[in-house]
């Protein structure tokens, strides 16, 4: 049995539709629809690992700002992002904060910190 | 009243007007001031923490406030002036700035020479003429986005955006992260507004519905934004009658565009581009006002910060020689036409005498083409769209070919032949 996986490449604004076919121990057999060989590498790793950089946004306690932005200092799989705000949703900073320091170390397992991508100093 | 001897004075603290005071530091400027009406530096960047910036520049993805940092950083080691919260009101054509500052009252300067960085602002529901009530929960995808992640607010919970210009899609996914319900992207054209990267980690990585061909055509509610109709439009971009859809939601946002701000620019007589809807300039940044240089988003509307930042650095450096009182710039001669599919290249004009980049966007999309400058360089690309800006670098050698005394070069976007 294959399956089939539907990847829009983000090279450049053709954004190929490239179409993967994928068999049944998770291999990619077969790549069709792109239209250069940037659009194929781009498929399979984003088929292999999807990853994303998250951001958000931190309450914060006895500080002038309401709010300080803050990203995973790597990329993450794509579908650990919703579940990742539910950790974000728990913390809480205080200045001083500054940017890079660490909020979460290793996200849910991931590797990945959540670190402050600013200062916060009132 | 308060006036002061600067040698070059920045209007706008965000990405461009940071670059600008940079350089025109770094070139030997020895007084530079950029006046900021906001109570920081760094601009929009400030309220952009999703990532993505710097990629170019600084071959590292940054968010926006990490991407501001570095330049606030370096414009403090340089000992760059500023004075925020204040925000400048006038300028004439001899360089007379007037600014009002929220804790010094009435301000003046003649700065020897200035740096318009004042960069770019919404379009908004009213400049696009959207039927319907004005109820509460209508905003530019900007206005959100500072309520998101400046003040702490989420604005609705369940939301339609109109348009898919960059903002807008990076607030539905943003929306959605905040635990918000993003009903639909409602995009009036064919294609997309904004970046394929951003529709594919925005919009189809949380399966939002991306409806092209489609526009609001009512909006329902009497305090609050109940529901808004959406239509189908036929070529002309006109509603096709019979095919309305209602939509429940709380909020509507507008992602339809940006416009350089150029009041200022227009006071000192500053000429714009009609297409652009920013100062003429040329390659080092001119104005056809002396004196005055221009970078950033308030020349044209870019898609990557990077860009802002390099063509910001070509006036800073412009505005310090000028200050300085050294040999004057020469003045672009040789005017930049857009040719076939090109809407239009910044700068518009060149001198032909110094290595410059050109940067263009095309009217409509096309696959297969050669973008042609007069005859001196053709470079083929697969596809060309207006969301993508294109840059174009000519070497000396390149322009070394063009005939003594030309005084046009023509851009076009040819097709190319084959399948």
């Amino acid at each position: 049995m294959t399956k089939e996986e539907r990847i829009i490449c983000v090279g450049c604004p053709l954004a190929c539709e490239v179409r993967l076919t994928i068999d049944d121990k998770g291999e990619v057999i077969e790549i069709a629809d792109n239209k250069c060989k940037e659009g194929k590498k781009y498929a399979i790793e984003e088929y292999k690992n999807p990853v994303r950089i998250l951001t958000a946004t931190v309450l914060t306690r006895e500080s002038k700002h309401a709010l300080l932005p803050v990203r995973t200092n790597k990329p993450i799989l794509k579908w650990m992002l919703r579940q990742g705000m539910y950790e974000i949703a728990k913390v809480e900073a205080k200045p001083p904060v500054r940017a890079g320091q660490s909020l979460i170390t290793n996200l849910l397992d991931t590797g990945a910190d959540l670190v402050a991508s600013a200062d916060l100093v009132d | 009243m308060k006036q002061r001897e600067i040698d070059v004075a920045v209007i706008g603290a965000g990405p461009a007007g940071l670059a600008a005071a940079i350089k025109a530091k770094e070139e030997g400027a020895e007084s530079v001031v950029i006046l900021e009406r906001a109570e920081e530096l760094g601009g929009l960047l400030s309220q952009c923490v999703h990532n993505g910036w710097g990629l170019l520049y600084f071959n590292e993805d940054l968010t926006g406030p990490q991407y501001a940092a570095r330049f606030i950083e370096k414009a403090n080691d340089l000992k760059v002036g500023y004075q925020l919260e204040s925000m400048v009101i006038g300028m004439s054509a001899d360089r007379e700035l007037v600014a009002v500052s929220i804790k010094e009252g009435h301000l003046r300067f003649k700065p020897k020479a200035v740096v318009l960085a004042m960069g770019c602002r919404e379009r908004t529901a009213f400049n696009i003429g959207i039927p319907g009530t004005r109820p509460a929960g209508l905003f530019t995808a900007g206005t959100c986005q500072r309520f998101v992640n400046i003040e702490g607010f989420l604005p609705g919970e369940r939301i339609v955006i109109l348009g898919s210009g960059d903002i807008g899609m990076i607030m539905a996914r943003r929306l959605t992260l905040e635990g918000a319900k993003v009903e639909a992207i409602v995009e009036i054209l064919p294609y997309i507004g904004g970046l394929v990267r951003n529709q594919v980690q925005c919009v189809r990585d949380f399966n939002i519905p991306l409806l092209l061909e489609h526009t609001v055509s009512n909006i329902h509610g009497e305090k609050r934004i109940e529901a808004v109709t959406i239509s189908k439009v036929d070529s002309n971009r006109e509603p096709i009658p019979g095919t309305e859809k209602r939509i429940e939601c709380d909020t509507l946002l507008t992602s339809v565009g940006l416009i350089p701000e150029n009041e200022l620019s227009l006071m000192a007589g500053v000429e714009l581009d009609p297409i652009t809807g920013g100062p003429i300039v040329d390659e080092s940044r001119q104005t056809n006002i002396p004196g005055i240089f221009a970078g950033g988003n308030c020349v044209h509307v870019n898609d990557l910060v990077d860009n802002v930042s390099w063509e910001a650095e070509l006036a800073g450096a412009s505005a310090a020689r000028f200050a300085s009182g050294r040999k004057p710039l020469k003045k672009g001669k040789i005017a930049v036409k857009p040719g076939r599919n090109i809407r239009y290249i910044v700068p518009q004009t060149i001198t032909g005498e110094n290595e410059v980049t050109l940067y263009m966007r095309v009217s409509s999309p096309e696959e297969r083409v050669r973008i042609k400058v007069g005859d001196i360089m053709t470079k083929a690309f697969l596809v060309v769209q207006p969301s993508e800006m294109i840059k174009l670098d000519l070497s000396l050698t390149q322009l070394s070919q063009l005939k003594e005394g030309t005084r046009e070069l023509t851009v076009e976007c040819e097709k190319r032949g084959g399948k």
